[in-house]
């Protein structure tokens, strides 16, 4: 009896095991090149996302691809189930461990990955911060992100051309303390603040969970079922605040998204969404590998850039608003 | 419900097997699941050790993992009691947050850097762990709420406390003392938050298994009526046992603050999960009466080593969580197995 069940159990084991071994083909080779060439022969990019499976950073992704294969690298990729510190930083170490040539990391929080990604600039490895960033990037070579004060502000301009008469505004962030998205808050609220005919009723958190997101605007909307502007931080919370919006059963609210993923695509076609402050996540990737690329090769080095929005509302989605959607693959 | 009885049935019948192979050795150390599983810790250390061998099996890498799995481990010293007395604790991520938030809020306010601050915030995480942790075992011994129920509400409410006191605001300000000593110090090149959890586990393991309160721990999850019985006082022994888990959580919440610098109020939502698996990977039954923390360290570090071989090999992240949860079924597939064929033959 026992004897089949450790049979049974081995076999278990074993086919994880070679699940992982069969899912590796193509990365098993680019390890062992790198890890043969070593030194400056070293031509693999590692790209650690801030969540997997998020629409903007797969096309981040997607533009980091294409750039490395222009300049002859090999890109892994890789992302915590979560947003979240305490699942990113383990990756972060393990990718310190595998030697990459260059690391373009997305920092889940200011504080807490600080240190390890250090530890990783310390190792030798050319680390580029791209979209978000930590409280002292002076180890990092070169961070590429969006003007997100510029893009909160671009929000509040797209409310106002919706609703010109004023009255009260909403925003739905993420969690405090990522740096992207207290920007666009900020951005935001200055620009609500400077313009007297509109009330700013300050921000509620979602916790990048859709779900949270509706419950509080369907919330807010008890409270002032006159609420005519909400500015959604991210991807989550525009998604949520237009189910909460459907909830309340409220009608004319404008509600701008940012980020422009398949899902807030269809929002805006459906009108639920009525426009949508869309990054370049494609252009920070392929930034972030010329940066890292350039501080390789000894070439000069940009140590900040700031890339653009597209605002995209269902006018112009044939036309540029429609190239600026983020895309699920590559 | 004729599912438990079975599982009962099976787990009456665990210690006799212990009793009965104690004469031979060699059939006792291979009837654990602490040694089956550590074999199979040891083959994917191997086969990531083929498939990465200049970057995998480096010094910085394997202290990285240790260092990873620290808090974890001292997390999982506490769920181990837990859920040998056949409960659960879902709470541990939340009171960890907790216990940080008080902590960091106090020692901002003291203002200095230094140790006798750190210490402050040391008693108060773990005053503050200890007083949720008493309410869990409180809640389970006394109003007999399932430990499922009792932890999954305090997990929330701990968790709201803590955005309450903070305004959902991370506080970052841990003393320069305790992140460049604790956090990231090294000892002889050993991590010093891994030697710090290195001593609670082995302090929790001579707890577990060399002193009368863990002979009562298995007592309890064995069998609680029995426990009853011969006059082990049950409800006094859950508070304690779970209040030490809050106490774990309190010190975890201090070596947080410690590596991450920040009370990562909105992290820490998988901890409990990914040390609960680690724990029934390690062979503790979730039916309680079976377990060592061997076996619940072996546990820990077998998700550790997947994860950090293959960001190194560079395989997909989906893949990593496929992987864990197919060595979680898998290990209680062969534990129930094993079990069922030592309580008679069953099949």
């Amino acid at each position: 009896m026992r004897s089949s069940t450790f049979r049974i159990a081995a076999a278990g084991i074993g086919s994880v095991m070679a699940l992982a071994a069969c899912s590796t083909g193509a990365p098993t080779a680019d390890s062992s090149s790198s890890g043969a060439a070593g030194g400056s022969n070293n031509k693999t990019i590692a790209f650690v996302q801030g969540v997997a499976g998020d629409e903007f950073y797969i096309t981040m992704k997607c533009g980091i691809e294409a750039k490395a294969k222009e300049l002859g690298y090999t890109v892994t990729t890789q992302g915590p189930q979560k947003f979240d510190p305490t699942l990113q930083k383990p990756i972060v170490d393990s990718v310190t461990a595998s030697k990459p040539a260059a690391l373009l990391v997305a920092p889940t929080d200011v504080e807490a990955m600080q240190a390890p990604l250090e530890q990783a600039a310390a190792a030798g490895i050319k680390v580029v911060l791209v979209d978000t960033t930590v409280n002292d990037p002076s180890f990092a070579v070169s961070q590429i992100s969006s003007d997100n004060i510029g893009g909160g502000k671009a929000a509040f301009e797209a409310i106002k051309k919706a609703k010109p008469n004023g009255g009260k505004v909403l925003v739905i962030s993420v969690d405090p303390g990522i740096s992207t998205t207290d920007a666009r808050v900020k951005g935001f609220e200055d620009a609500a603040k400077a313009d007297g005919t509109y009330q700013y009723l300050g921000v509620q958190y979602s916790h990048n969970d859709p779900a949270t997101a509706a419950n509080l605007v369907s919330a807010a909307l008890q409270k002032d079922p006159d609420i005519v502007g909400i500015f959604a931080t991210n991807l989550f919370a525009a998604e949520g605040s237009a189910t909460g919006v459907r909830q309340a059963g409220a009608k004319d609210v404008t509600i701008v998204g940012f980020d422009a993923g398949p899902n807030q695509i269809k929002a805006l076609k459906d009108g639920t969404v009525q426009a949508l402050v869309a990054q370049q996540p494609a252009v920070i990737g392929s930034d972030g590998v010329e940066q890292a690329n350039n501080a390789l090769t000894g070439a000069p080095v940009e140590k900040k850039i700031q890339t653009g929005f597209t605002i995209i509302t269902k006018d112009n989605l044939d036309a540029e608003g429609g190239q600026a959607a983020y895309k699920s693959t590559c | 419900m004729s599912s438990t009885t079975e599982h009962q049935k099976a787990g009456s019948g665990a210690p006799m097997e212990t009793s009965a192979s104690h004469e031979n050795l060699v059939e006792r150390v291979k009837a654990m699941q602490s040694v089956w599983i550590l074999g199979v810790l040891v083959v994917i250390i191997a086969v990531f050790g083929v498939l990465a061998p200049t970057t995998f099996l480096t010094p910085g890498n394997i202290t990285n993992i240790a260092q990873n799995v620290s808090i974890w481990a001292v997390l999982a010293v506490g769920m181990t009691f837990v859920i040998i007395t056949s409960g659960i604790d879902l709470s541990i991520g939340s009171v960890l947050v907790v216990s940080s938030v008080v902590a960091a809020q106090v020692m901002e306010r003291m203002g200095d850097q230094g140790w006798g601050t750190a210490l402050v915030g040391l008693v108060l995480s773990v005053v503050v762990g200890i007083f949720w942790g008493c309410l869990n075992g409180f809640l389970v011994a006394k109003a007999n709420v399932p430990p499922l129920i009792v932890t999954l509400g305090t997990l929330s409410v701990a968790l709201g406390v803590a955005q309450i006191l903070t305004g959902g605001l991370d506080v970052r300000s841990a003393p320069a003392v305790l992140q460049d000593n604790i956090g990231y110090g090294r000892l002889a090149g050993v991590p010093v938050i891994t030697i710090v959890a290195l001593v609670i586990v082995v302090l929790g393991g001579i707890l577990l298994h060399k002193t009368r309160f863990g002979r009562y721990t298995y007592a309890i999850g064995s069998n609680e009526t029995s426990a009853r019985r011969v006059g082990i006082n049950v409800d006094r022994k859950l508070v304690q046992i779970y209040g030490f888990t809050g106490l774990l959580a309190g010190i975890a919440g201090i070596l947080s603050l410690a590596q991450y610098g920040t009370t990562t109020i909105a992290g820490q939502s998988l901890t409990n999960l990914n040390v609960i698996a680690a724990v029934v990977i390690g062979g503790t039954s979730i039916f309680g009466g079976q377990g060592s923390m061997f076996g619940s360290m072996v546990g820990l570090f077998i998700p550790a080593v997947l994860q950090s071989g293959f960001v190194i090999i560079g395989v997909s992240p989906y893949w990593q969580t496929v992987a864990v949860g197919s060595i979680l079924i898998t290990a209680v597939y062969v534990d129930q197995q094993r079990r069922s064929t030592a309580s008679g033959g069953r099949r």
